[in-house]
């Protein structure tokens, strides 16, 4: 099998006949065998009875079910375990993406690329409540992690299946994913892709996404590039902190012999506040290493597993 | 030859509990175990040294057939010894009965007959006969719960239950976090349908618990709340209340600095410059420990199972018509 084309879906009756079919004709001109991975989303609707009646016809569906909505991420997660292509494709259910790209993000793949991305040249979609949002989580995570992703929010995305099954998914790491990729020195690509405008159902993101945006972010960028600094990137702030206890505790002292009777509650009280924080920082750092010890993902191991390949 | 069995009854002894008359309470189980017409075995778990109990069990299972006994070295707690009866069970559903007189053994029947299209049947003392005070904890701690999580069970601490065998396939239970079963399966996805039970009246009478057994419920109910609410991303409970109480202290060092510079008003004397620098230290702890928190499930996360697929369907000329059926 060369590709898996994975797509989740929830609540979105009228979508799967039409993107069905828009799938079939374009990789109609395509020499790929694939698979076709409709994930239901624990949808409330007639979803998984219109996936179904598509799979009966045709062998190359699969249509997986989840027990009840678990969300984006889980739903390509559930999608990606049952996959046995080479390359794995994803897109949204909702008929934004146009399966027409994928022949050109195909060829790109075959160029040597680990993954390609799709961004959304002429995006067909309010501009406060959408586009405003998805450029400031963009550059934000452009800035934050140095990878030049153009449209974080954009479905349709290729990926080698390789690559892709290293890493774990959870929270709403699905959006990320490339950029976790790239982190551990996948090679991307971007190419612009066709937008429609939402043809049925509504739109599922809201404003607040922006916030989780930075927040994982945050947490992936210290993953990422901790596990080979001093106590895990503690040791920084231990050592600043201790710094600062030392200052306190000598103008303590200093106080103390210079001008007696002087009130030192304040100063004494700071410079024990700082040696808390730093002896602290410096036990939480040895537990990141316990942790990192016993756990059974290595981020190191992404890296080499990366140069073996090539 | 090794039976298999459709339902496993196990029966929690529990130190910390009052227990009923055995015999007795094992009749009338059996009695209504049998109006069920599924196979079934009993299996009895003595959590901890009781003695006395375990005399009791032994001549029970010596006059009677199908019954498993299992001593657990020491007390581990109720969802430890669910965990051990349950591993040595065979049968597809598990039914959990109270060790003491809480509900109507006749309710067993009913509860098989409600299992229908649903994956847990747990049971709700309805309505409630005992003392005004026991009913009033009841109903804070499971508001409570509801307040927190966001669903609705009425009487979690019934031992009553009836669940699928996958149930616990998938959810792992420890220490003393039995009565939150109910709350994992629902989270999982798995359907939980309550139904109403009639009251043993031996159950009325007014219980009280030592006042440290209410604070541990209150610690239980935090770490549920996390554990439920953001198992796989702490850092946005850990980061954003480090973040929030980061700029507290900051802003409050701020102002003192400013009253400093500007209005001469000394430092050296005013404890709130402390509390400015405890609220500091206390955010950046607060964030740390939340990337503390993403890297164990970062590490961790292809290990922890927190989805099901129920079912996956591909067709194909051969097997098309054996699928069909399965819908």
């Amino acid at each position: 099998m060369d590709l898996s084309i994975v797509i989740p879906f929830y609540n979105e009756e009228d979508s799967i006949k039409p993107l069905y079919d828009a799938v079939t004709s374009a990789m109609k001109e395509l020499p790929y065998t694939y698979e076709l991975i409709l994930v239901d989303d624990g949808s409330k609707d007639n979803t998984l009875k219109n996936a179904i009646e598509l799979a009966q016809k045709d062998s190359r569906l699969k249509v997986v079910k989840l027990k009840k909505n678990y969300g984006q991420t889980t739903g390509l997660h559930a999608g990606f375990q049952n996959a046995i292509g080479k390359y794995i494709v994803t897109m949204d259910g909702d008929l934004q993406n146009d399966p027409a790209d994928i022949g050109n993000m195909m060829n790109k793949l075959g160029e040597g690329n680990d993954i390609c991305l799709g961004w959304r040249k002429n995006r067909q979609d309010s501009k406060f409540t959408r586009l405003l949002p998805s450029k400031i989580a963009n550059w934000l995570v452009r800035n934050v992690t140095g990878i030049p992703v153009k449209d974080n929010g954009c479905a349709i995305r290729s990926y080698k299946a390789e690559t892709i099954n290293k890493f774990p998914m959870y929270s709403e790491m699905h959006r990320l994913l490339p950029v976790i990729n790239a982190l551990t020195g996948a090679s991307f690509t971007q190419i612009p892709v066709k937008h429609h405008a939402r043809q049925f159902g509504a739109s599922k993101y809201g404003l607040s996404r922006i916030y989780k945006v930075i927040i994982d972010l945050v947490a992936l960028k210290t993953t990422f590039s901790s596990f080979n600094k001093p106590l895990f990137g503690f040791g920084t702030p231990a050592i600043i902190s201790g710094l600062l206890f030392l200052i306190a505790l000598a103008s303590t002292f200093y106080v103390w012999f210079t001008n007696p009777g002087y009130p030192l509650v304040v100063l004494l009280g700071s410079s024990a506040l700082f040696g808390i924080l730093s002896f602290t920082l410096v036990f939480l750092g040895i537990i990141c290493h316990l942790i990192y010890k016993s756990g059974n993902l290595k981020i190191e191991k992404m890296y080499k597993l990366k140069i073996n390949k090539n | 030859m090794k039976k298999s069995y459709e339902l496993s009854a196990i029966i929690i002894y529990y130190q910390k509990y009052e227990y009923d008359e055995i015999k007795s309470l094992y009749e009338s189980y059996k009695q209504n175990l049998d109006k069920t017409n599924l196979s079934y075995e009993v299996i009895f778990v003595i959590d901890g040294n009781m003695p006395e109990v375990l005399n009791e069990v032994k001549s029970i299972a010596n006059e009677n057939e199908n019954i498993k006994i299992i001593k657990l070295g020491r007390w581990f707690g109720d969802a430890t010894s669910l965990q051990a009866g349950f591993e040595a069970s065979e049968g597809k559903l598990i039914l959990t009965l109270p060790s003491y007189q809480q509900v109507e053994a006749e309710e067993i029947p009913k509860m098989v007959e409600n299992l229908k299209g649903y994956d847990m049947v747990i049971g709700w003392r309805y309505p409630r006969m005992d003392g005004f005070l026991n009913n009033l904890q009841s109903k804070i701690f499971n508001s409570l719960i509801k307040t927190f999580i966001g669903t609705k069970f009425h009487d979690l601490k019934n031992n009553l239950r009836l669940f699928k065998r996958e149930i616990l396939n998938n959810i792992y239970m420890y220490g003393d976090q039995d009565r939150f079963l109910p709350l994992w399966a629902w989270r999982l996805g798995y359907k939980v349908k309550e139904i109403k039970v009639k009251q043993h009246k031996a159950d009325y009478r007014q219980k009280f618990y030592p006042l440290k057994s209410y604070m541990e419920r209150g610690l239980e109910l935090i770490s549920l709340f996390f554990l439920i609410k953001f198992t796989k991303k702490p850092i946005r409970f850990f980061g954003s209340s480090g973040l929030i109480i980061f700029s507290l202290g900051t802003i409050l060092g701020l102002i003192l600095f400013v009253q400093r510079l500007f209005f001469d008003v000394p430092l050296a004397d005013r404890p709130i410059v402390l509390v400015s620098l405890l609220l500091i230290v206390f955010g950046i702890l607060a964030f740390a420990i939340g990337l503390i928190g993403e890297l164990i499930i970062f590490t961790h996360a292809k290990d922890i199972k927190d989805y099901i697929i129920e079912d996956v369907y591909q067709f194909n000329k051969e097997t098309e018509s054996k699928d069909v059926a399965n819908l």
